[in-house]
């Protein structure tokens, strides 16, 4: 799996960061996204497309192989 | 067999049962996406009620607007056109404005700063519960804690003197109940934003560590925000971060009090506590008659067209009960995976501070039952008055002993 995020998307709803902190985390200035994990461990990768189904703005892509 | 469905009926409908929606929107949902009703004002507007189709209007800024300023935009009021009209924060926006002012605000919300205050979330909920225990049963759950706890934790975090929350909420209520007159409701409008200009000023002055300050250093002073503008989005935090809280505390308890498994899964473990969260946030669904949309263009949805000019009300609470997405969805289960429910909204505009409002009542439902045993409804259920007057759904009243 490979994960790609869009910040000019993204509305700092959070929820990633929430559900996979391991992958998603905010930056500290304006809450916008910022991917830590570009290809996640295949653990998380449940968690991650709940997280791009999730994303209000649609920010998340995922390539899935 | 159903009757059939009535044509372009009034819109807000009766609900028949106070913990289910208006029974027309399953009736309505089972037939198609969309729904035609009547407004107040003989205008006819569209009902989205299936969560996939309320997802895709949500996420299509091209063809809908959210700009409540919109000539064309739908109410559910007469009181309600003239607020929206005034509406000047960024929840009446589009893009690309929207984001450029939301994105000002989106750290104060954000989860690190969220698990940040956690500490102090769980502590003012310990508080409030004393205070609770310290009067004594019977009390009325809805017009004290349900009340008080949102209102300290707004108050910590934006600055806010907590004596003024009865001013805060009273303006917020009045601003959205269903029954008041247009005068009344841009007066408490106005009101609300006018405490919080005075607010900057105090700050400004007196600097803390909250919000107000915070932003008052990186966006008034440099000059990317003005003061009126920041007034305005702080009136939208401070109505948003009380009256929805308070009424998932009411409702959700109620809800809880009624069935002794709930109430089990409740004093578990942190992840059965996250997820009976989402499901009462699911159940409830406290936001009865947003997010709205205008259409900018002729749009085809299921069949229907909408015409340019139309108004929609994307129905968050048909999408949370649609068979599509959730099994059995009438039944309240803490043992489902409720996470895909759309209670905060969907789109730029999902709500803004749904980290800390989930923070908030996974701290207080598990206080509420582990430190007040026994905790039960003090009345019978034909006592509770239900908020069937309001645009946020709740209980007026939750007499309880333990």
């Amino acid at each position: 799996m490979r994960v790609h995020v869009d910040q000019r998307k993204c509305v700092g709803s959070g929820q990633c960061a929430r559900t996979v902190p391991a992958v998603f985390d905010q930056r500290d200035e304006d809450g916008i996204v910022v991917l830590r994990a570009p290809q996640p461990d295949a653990a998380l990768e449940p968690a991650v497309r709940q997280a791009a189904r999730h994303c209000p703005s649609q920010a998340i892509r995922i390539e899935e192989p | 067999m159903q009757p059939p469905l009535p044509e372009t009926p009034r819109f807000p409908f009766r609900r028949e049962c106070p913990f289910d929606p208006p029974s027309l929107y399953a009736r309505a949902r089972a037939a198609g996406p969309l729904f035609a009703v009547t407004l107040w004002n003989g205008r006819r507007a569209w009902l989205v009620t299936r969560h996939e189709e309320i997802r895709a209007v949500l996420t299509d800024d091209r063809r809908f607007s959210g700009a409540m300023a919109h000539p064309d935009f739908p109410t559910v009021t007469e009181a309600r056109v003239t607020v929206d009209r005034n509406e000047r924060a960024f929840v009446g926006m589009d893009n690309p404005a929207h984001d450029h002012y939301r994105r000002m605000f989106t750290r104060e919300f954000s989860v690190r700063r969220m698990l940040a205050l956690e500490p102090r979330i769980a502590a003012i909920a310990e508080s409030v519960i004393d205070e609770l225990a310290a009067h004594g049963p019977p009390a009325d759950l809805a017009g004290t804690l349900a009340v008080k706890f949102p209102s300290l934790v707004m108050s910590e975090l934006v600055g806010s003197p907590y004596e003024d929350h009865r001013f805060i909420i009273d303006c917020a209520v009045g601003r959205h109940g269903l029954t008041q007159t247009p005068a009344e409701a841009h007066d408490k409008a106005r009101a609300l934003a006018g405490y919080f200009r005075r607010l900057i000023d105090a700050r400004e002055a007196n600097p803390g560590d909250d919000l107000v300050s915070r932003i008052i250093e990186s966006h008034v002073k440099p000059g990317t925000l003005s003061r009126d503008d920041f007034a305005e989005i702080g009136a939208m935090i401070l109505r948003a971060g009380h009256d929805t809280t308070t009424n998932m505390i009411g409702m959700g308890t109620l809800l809880v009090l009624r069935d002794e498994r709930l109430r089990r899964r409740l004093e578990g473990n942190p992840a059965s506590v996250d997820a009976a969260v989402e499901e009462l946030l699911r159940f409830v669904t406290p936001v009865q008659f947003s997010p709205r949309r205008v259409a900018l263009e002729d749009v085809e949805i299921g069949g229907v067209t909408v015409r340019k000019g139309e108004g929609l009300f994307l129905l968050l609470a048909s999408a949370n009960r649609d068979e599509r997405v959730f099994d059995d969805p009438d039944r309240l289960d803490f043992g489902r995976d409720a996470s895909d429910h759309l209670t905060f909204g969907y789109g730029i505009h999902q709500c803004l501070g749904q980290t800390l409002a989930r923070y908030e009542l996974q701290a207080i439902y598990p206080a509420l039952l582990r430190r007040l045993q026994g905790l039960r409804l003090a009345v019978p259920l034909e006592e509770i008055r239900f908020k069937d007057d309001m645009q946020i759904y709740g209980v007026h009243n939750l007499p309880v002993a333990w």
